[in-house]
């Protein structure tokens, strides 16, 4: 189903410096500056990843914060492209890397329904068809016709999270947004994951919450500094994690 | 062959997408508006009612033996067409950052759909430029302009125009994702390209030698193919479309090329 082979990430750190005139005044004058700047930096977010996921597994990305897990996901899911290796996707992906991203601040809820929709790849006739059920699930009716500038962020992720799951997606690719909304919501959300789950949706999940991982996956990958330190099946694989992360705190 | 049917699936599946996005800028262009759309309509008369006052009345522009009110005015809605649609398109790939880096989706979308979103507008100033004509046949200036069959070449000469914007739109989006003074450089190259091109003036009141390289300007190429449709009545050659839907393909060709070039790495530069 999804296939990553060798995949490293490279990013030059250097880019965001970029170039100005004032910066080339200023290393004109200052030879040490000059020296430096000749070196570049690199940071490799992702070194010699190397996995596959079959169709109906439920596979948890952990690891500590800077890993390289959402840099993963988005290689996976096509936003990045990797400087060396490739990534075989066989079915359609629906990403929830960030709830909202796609929504536009000035138009309504229901406005931005149908433009979130599009962008995640769904037609015409499917968000008519979908769309009580969009609105039933995001609990959102009275607000249809506000801008979405005016919600609360809880309101912006139950609607995003409506759009993003009302469809079965063959891949989901999801970093950590079951903790969206009140409490409520959130069994809601995870009832719908369970769900999709059941109905055979292939899952890359990240999450910080070990409790949510050993709930929801069947195999677990363990990343630290753009490496994989283990991939196995969840409860030995978040165990050994979980001491780790705990055993380099006592220390 | 493969690769034009590739590209024609993939702007098949993202078609609803580009709908969408055209409007929600179409939405949040006249918002809050009380006259709304009517904009489009009034913008061009107004702008044209000011032009005239200030060129024909003022500075004793005139163009001998035709309207001049349809002569400015054909050159203000096509010349307004380009550079919204190219200033639009120019910020378009950066102002979609967000999505960019969270969705996968073809950015050539967003400079595409600007030159779309500013061409329904184009087509609404169609309606007042028409109406303009017409009104010339009951005597609104000095000559009245030409209504004939040759107006029907006038679609294909704007679809070629649309696809040498698109080009352009193409080249300028991706040139600012990787240097941002674009946006200021484009500006002033857009000034000047406003007054290379006879908009306002008549190219016959430039020397000889100069004219020659006046008429280099694509831009002049189209303006003034429609005007000797609307004005003289005159039958574009087809030495003259040919060059018209020439520059338009090999414009949208550079653009193309240039963009899916760069694209992957735009995501580093944003």
């Amino acid at each position: 189903m999804i296939y990553v082979n060798h995949v490293s990430m490279k990013f030059n750190l250097g880019i965001e410096k970029g170039f100005s005139i004032k910066q080339a005044f200023v290393n004109f004058f200052d030879p040490k500056i000059r020296k430096k700047k000749t070196e570049k930096k690199y940071f490799m977010a992702l070194n010699d990843v190397n996995f596959h996921i079959e169709p109906g597994e439920v596979v948890g990305l952990i690891g500590s914060n800077g890993a390289g897990k959402s840099t993963l996901l988005k290689v996976v899911s096509g936003v990045l492209k990797p400087t060396k290796g490739n990534v075989q996707v066989n079915g359609a992906i629906s990403p929830m890397i960030e709830l909202g991203a796609g929504f536009d601040q000035d138009l309504t809820a229901r406005e931005n329904i149908y433009l979130n929709g599009a962008i995640l790849g769904y037609s015409k006739k499917l968000l008519d068809d979908k769309f009580e059920d969009i609105v039933e699930f995001s609990e959102l009716r009275d607000f249809l016709d506000v801008p979405v500038k005016n919600f609360s962020s809880g309101m912006v992720a139950k609607l995003a999270f409506s759009i993003a799951t009302i469809v079965n997606p063959e891949i989901l690719i999801v970093d950590e947004i079951l903790s969206v909304g009140d409490i409520k919501f959130q069994e809601k959300s995870k009832n719908k994951m369970m769900e999709l789950i059941k109905g055979g949706t292939t899952v890359l999940y990240v999450s910080h919450s070990i409790e949510s991982i050993k709930e929801l996956c069947t195999k677990v990958i363990w990343i630290e500094h753009g490496q994989i330190v283990k991939i196995g099946p969840t409860r030995k694989i978040c165990d050994e994690y979980f001491e780790a992360q705990i055993g380099r705190g006592k220390k | 062959m493969k690769n034009i049917k590739n590209i024609l699936a993939n702007f098949k599946r993202y078609w609803y997408l580009m709908t969408q996005i055209i409007l929600r800028d179409f939405k949040k262009k006249y918002k809050r508006s009380v006259l709304g759309v009517l904009w489009s309509l009034l913008y061009p008369i107004m702008m044209m009612a000011v032009m005239t006052v200030v060129f024909s009345h003022m500075f004793k522009f005139s163009t001998e033996g035709t309207n001049y009110l349809v002569y400015l005015m054909t050159g203000i809605i096509l010349w307004n067409y380009f550079s919204e649609a190219t200033t639009g398109a120019m910020t378009s790939v950066v102002d979609n950052f967000t999505l960019i880096n969270k969705v996968y989706i073809p950015k050539y979308v967003f400079p595409i759909c600007k030159c779309m979103f500013s061409g329904i507008n184009f087509l609404l100033t169609l309606i007042p430029w028409l109406g303009i004509i017409i009104l010339t046949k009951f005597g609104l200036g000095d000559y009245p302009a030409s209504i004939n069959i040759y107006y029907s070449f006038i679609p294909f000469i704007f679809l070629f125009f649309f696809l040498f914007t698109v080009g352009i739109g193409l080249i300028i989006s991706c040139l600012s994702v990787f240097l941002r003074d674009i946006f200021y450089i484009f500006g002033i190259v857009l000034t000047i390209w406003n007054y290379y091109t006879p908009v306002f003036y008549s190219l016959t009141i430039l020397p000889e030698s100069l004219q020659q390289i006046f008429k280099l300007n694509p831009l002049y190429q189209y303006i003034n193919t429609v005007r000797d449709i609307v004005l003289y009545g005159k039958c574009p050659s087809l030495l003259t479309m040919g060059v018209l839907a020439g520059m338009g393909i090999v414009s949208l060709g550079i653009g193309a090329l240039i963009f899916k070039k760069n694209q992957d790495k735009f995501i580093y530069y944003i």
